[in-house]
């Protein structure tokens, strides 16, 4: 699997969404994307890339664009 | 219970009575301290040969939080289950807040306050995964009562009865419960601050006039921890011998 799908995945399964939609996601734009939602969703991330996200980062991570480069930038994920 | 447990402060006084109670009911534990000491090591291995638990020395210093970031990543990276995180480390600035440098305050609530919460914001990382977990936070009765000579320290310990609440009603949807114990004076190193500054009067509350004893405080710390106190949640515990 690449980075890519992983990470797309993490989407699909924190907001029971498909990929097509994930991709277009930003913070609070649908129901399951609330705070509880964004805790599950880094959760996702930091189990499928194995790191230990910042609690600013976390903050950050505003849509699925965003938080491709954020992890890209800062934990050397690259897609 | 085999449970996995993280103890601060944990080489000495209370955090060391908090370990062998522990040990003793067959908990692993990641025994944190704030720098490597040989006897320290040495008597880890001898409770967990005694108690045939593991126990893992964690070190780093509570007043950094880049240091403790590094310690916790020890933790991480064992990808074992996080049963118990009791934050007990603490420091203790007594004298009248006129006579309080506001370092000193600083101090004390970079340890006891900020110290806690940057530490149970990485464990929640791996509790709100399992979807389990239990968080016992050390506060004291001068969290609650009104003391002289202890406003930095009672502000410090007050800021974690209010996290600790606070943080209780916002974890339980992720089944991991957050509660704190109130100690009175109990006979450890710290103690000898507020002796000196008491006058005397240092159990002229305490409705059974003498301290706890480390152990007392260490009970209940495992008592919250344990499926015994299931249902109790966001509650600060007052273990000391009754109020006059
Ligand atoms: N004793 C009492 O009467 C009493 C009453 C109410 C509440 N409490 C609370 O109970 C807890 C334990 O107190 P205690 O009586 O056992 O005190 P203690 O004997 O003075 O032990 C304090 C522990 O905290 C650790 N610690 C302090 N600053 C640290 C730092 N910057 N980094 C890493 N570790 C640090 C100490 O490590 P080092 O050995 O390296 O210094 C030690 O292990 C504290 O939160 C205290 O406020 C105590």
């Amino acid at each position: 699997m690449t980075n890519l799908e992983k990470y797309t995945n993490a989407f699909v399964e924190a907001f029971d969404v498909d990929a097509e939609t994930a991709k277009t996601l930003k913070y609070q734009a649908i129901e399951a994307w609330d705070s509880v939602g964004h805790m599950g969703l880094t959760a996702a991330l930091e189990s499928a890339f194995d790191i230990m996200m910042e609690p600013e980062d976390i903050i950050d991570l505003s849509s699925f664009e965003k938080g491709k480069e954020i992890l890209s930038t800062k934990y050397g994920v690259e897609f | 219970m085999e449970k996995n447990v993280i103890i601060t402060g944990s080489n000495r006084g209370i955090g060391k009575a908090i370990l062998k109670k522990f040990a003793k009911e067959g908990c692993n534990i990641w025994a944190c301290a704030r720098s490597p000491k040989k006897e320290f090591e040495d008597e880890l291995k001898e409770i967990a040969d005694k108690n045939g638990v593991w126990i893992e020395p964690i070190y780093f210093d509570l007043t950094s939080s880049e240091s403790i970031k590094t310690g916790f990543k020890q933790i991480w990276a064992s990808k074992k289950k996080i049963d118990v995180l009791v934050n007990n480390a603490g420091i203790a600035f007594i004298d009248l807040f006129q006579l309080t440098p506001e370092q000193k305050i600083r101090e004390t609530f970079e340890v006891n306050v900020f110290s806690v919460m940057t530490l149970t914001q990485l464990v929640l990382k791996m509790m709100t995964r399992q979807h389990s977990g239990a968080i016992v936070n050390m506060a004291s009765i001068g969290g609650i009562d009104a003391y002289p000579a202890h406003c930095a320290y009672g502000a410090s310990k007050a800021a974690v009865i209010g996290f600790t609440k606070a943080l209780s009603s916002e974890m339980a949807q992720w089944g991991i419960r957050v509660n704190a114990v109130a100690p009175g004076a109990t006979e450890t190193d710290m103690i000898v601050s507020f002796e000196n500054k008491s006058g005397g009067n240092l159990l002229k509350n305490c409705a059974m006039k003498r301290k706890a004893k480390p152990e007392e405080i260490a009970n209940t710390v495992y008592f919250l921890s344990s499926d015994e106190a299931a249902f109790i949640n966001g509650q600060v515990i007052r273990v000391d011998g009754g109020s006059t």
